[in-house]
Formats: C-alpha cells, sequence, structure tokens
C-alpha cells in the first residue's frame, strides 16, 4: 500500500483547507461590514452634534474615519484570503494568470515589505487564458518570486511581468541585484510547477554573466490535461 | 411628501439594525428582515419602494429570495446588497431582474439615492399602467 493514500488525503486536505478559509474569510467580512457601518452611524450622530461640543465632535468624526480605513484595509486582506482559499477549488479550470500573478504579489507583499523591497507585479497587458491546476500555479510563482526576494538587497526593487509567448505564457521574475549561484536548485516550487504544469524555467543573463531574472514558461494547457484530452481524441477520432 | 419605503434584508442582525439606522436618520421608512422569508411575508403585507437584498443567506438564499418576491410583486425594485465573494452571484442576480448591485462596504448616501430615485421609478411605472388602464377603457366605451 505505501504511501499511496497520501496523495488524496493531501489533495482533500487542500480542499478542506480551502473551505474552512472561505467560510472565516466570509465571516471576517461580516465582522468589516459591521465595524464600518458602526463607525458610519457614529459619524452621522457627531455631525448632528451641538456647535459648542465641536471640538468633540470632529475629534470623534476623525477618529471614525481612521475605523473605516482600517477597515478597509483589512477588508483587502481578506480579499486575498478568500481569493486563496478558492485557489484549490478546483485542479482543472480556465483562468486567468494575471488574476493569478495579482494573488502572488499581494501574498509575497508582506516578505517583500519585510525584506525592505519594493515588489511591483504588473498584469499582462490583455487578459491570458491558462487551463490546469491555478494553486499549482501559484505555488510556483510565490516560490519564484520569495526566491528572488531572498537575494535582494533592501531598498531594492523586484519586479515580476508576463506576457503570452506561443501557446505559453512567458513570465519574469526581475531582481535590481545579481542572483547567487545556485539560487533556484532544489526550490520546491519549481518542482511543482514542472511536474504539474510541464513549467520551464531558465535564468537570464545565462552564464557567465551573474542572471539578474528567473524566466518562467508556462503552457497554456498543462500537458496533463492536454494529454487526456489527446488520449480521447485518439479513443474517438470522429468525436462519437 | 411621502417617505420612500425600503426593505433591507440580510441575515447578520447587527449590520441590519445599524444600517437601518442610518437610512432612517435620512428619512426613509426602513422595514428589517434577517431572512429570506421574513421578506417575502413583509413584501406580502406591504409596498415597498425598493427591497435591499443581501446574497448570501442561510436557509433561502437571495437568488430564490428574489425570484419569490417578483413572483408576488413582478415590478419590485430589488438591490442586491453584495460582498466581495458573492460578486458573481450578483451578476446572476440581475440577469434575473435584481435592478442595481452594491457592494458593501457601501456609502450609505449613495444607497439612499438610488432608493429616492427607485421610488420614482416606481411611480412612474404605475403612472404608465394607470394611463394604460384609462387608454383601454377609453377605447371599449368608444370614447
Amino acid at each position: 500500500m505505501g504511501n499511496d493514500h497520501r496523495r488524496p488525503l493531501q489533495r482533500e486536505g487542500v480542499l478542506f483547507f480551502g473551505d474552512v478559509i472561505a467560510g472565516l474569510s466570509h465571516e471576517l467580512s461580516n465582522v468589516f461590514n459591521i465595524i464600518n457601518e458602526i463607525a458610519g452611524l457614529q459619524q452621522d450622530i457627531v455631525g448632528g452634534a451641538q456647535p459648542e461640543s465641536a471640538g468633540v465632535a470632529n475629534r470623534l468624526t476623525e477618529l471614525a474615519g481612521r475605523i473605516k480605513a482600517q477597515v478597509e484595509r483589512g477588508e483587502t486582506f481578506n480579499q486575498f484570503l478568500h481569493s486563496l482559499a478558492h485557489s484549490v477549488d478546483d485542479a482543472n479550470i480556465a483562468f486567468d494568470l494575471g488574476d493569478t500573478l495579482e494573488l502572488a504579489g499581494s501574498l509575497a507583499a508582506r516578505p517583500a515589505r519585510l525584506a525592505r523591497v519594493e515588489l511591483v507585479v504588473h498584469r499582462p497587458e490583455s487578459p491570458v487564458t491558462l487551463v490546469g491546476d491555478p494553486f499549482a500555479l501559484l505555488l510556483t510563482i510565490f516560490g519564484s518570486i520569495e526566491v528572488v526576494l531572498d537575494a535582494a538587497d533592501s531598498e531594492r526593487r523586484v519586479e515580476v511581468n508576463a506576457a503570452p509567448h506561443g501557446d505559453w505564457a512567458r513570465l519574469f521574475i526581475t531582481s535590481a541585484d545579481p542572483l547567487p549561484p545556485g539560487v533556484v536548485d532544489e526550490v520546491a516550487a519549481l518542482e511543482i510547477g514542472r511536474l504539474s504544469w510541464g513549467a520551464a524555467h531558465t535564468l537570464d543573463p545565462p552564464p557567465p554573466e551573474p542572471p539578474r531574472r528567473i524566466i518562467l514558461d508556462v503552457p497554456a494547457v498543462a500537458p496533463a490535461l492536454k494529454a487526456t484530452a489527446d488520449d480521447k481524441g485518439q479513443e474517438d477520432p470522429d468525436g462519437n | 411628501m411621502a417617505t420612500d419605503r425600503v426593505l433591507l434584508v440580510d441575515d447578520e442582525k447587527e449590520f441590519v439594525e445599524v444600517l437601518a439606522e442610518r437610512m432612517r436618520s435620512r428619512g426613509l421608512d426602513v422595514t428589517c428582515a434577517t431572512s429570506g422569508r421574513e421578506a417575502i411575508s413583509a413584501v406580502e403585507e406591504e409596498t415597498f419602494d425598493a427591497v435591499l437584498l443581501d446574497l448570501a443567506m442561510p436557509d433561502l438564499d437571495g437568488l430564490e429570495t428574489l425570484r419569490r418576491l417578483h413572483e408576488i410583486q413582478p415590478e419590485l425594485q430589488v438591490m442586491i446588497l453584495s460582498g466581495r465573494a458573492t460578486v458573481k452571484t450578483a451578476v446572476e442576480a440581475i440577469r434575473r431582474g435584481a435592478t442595481d448591485i452594491f457592494e458593501k462596504p457601501t456609502d450609505v448616501e449613495t444607497l439612499v439615492e438610488r432608493i429616492r430615485s427607485a421610488r420614482a421609478t416606481r411611480i412612474a411605472h404605475e403612472d404608465d399602467v394607470a394611463e394604460e388602464h384609462i387608454e383601454e377603457i377609453l377605447r371599449k366605451r368608444g370614447w
């Protein structure tokens, strides 16, 4: 039997995790909405206060505004959590690369801030549709960003770009600083990309120049899914 | 001048109560419901200029509530109050006859403004129906 049970267990585990986080994220949204309305009500009440208490009223209005600003900030984080939770829903789905890039960038914003690196993620100029496992691609992109962030000096910039490249999408994770030798060796995220998407990575510029960016090529359709579709085509060439 | 009547439907009781208080302070007559079934009962008993309807509710969800509200009163102006999580469902609700979508957190001033214009739309519709009815009578009687 070996470790055969691990694969369904891991998949179920990820689905469970996504489901629970999505539910909690929804509850958090409800809390934020209530706090936001209470702060709004406070502003309404203070807005009708007598002129002699104007100083206190102004202070309370300002505080209500600050509560609302923090609610907005919290809701932004919560939205990332929600998107992350739903990224595991379906391992065979058409999705926009731009959404996954944006989510990876949002999740990497904190490690970037802690490393005092400016992380800039650019969406492709037009939508790039991919078919496969969005969660596996998210891990691949996030891991690649992390590698480059780790190599970057503080106060520097890391940029992520992507564009269609024939039947593939090409992603660039670029650092202002040279990446150290062996930087991508044994990076689990890149291995996940290779296994789940057939993604290939290269360092640019090639040796002997010190590399400054990872180029990640991702097929528009994950090979396992493409192979399944091709098999079906061979079994039933008339499509009957 | 008659007051704008609105039915506010959301399963989060405290959210409904606070938002209702804010809307009342702006001159609206607000009835609250914390479930789809309560909303249906309210619409069976009273006339509203608009319904503000949350989508993600237990028991009877927003889309089903919308369908049943329109069965009772086809011209009812139902506006969707949606979290970002339910934006796709909100778009589906528009396809099914909801007139507007508001994403939480909402701006209460915008809400009130839209509810007031919903009332104007309802009155205009009633005028059209009345006009058609009068024309029908005139036509039948040959006047």
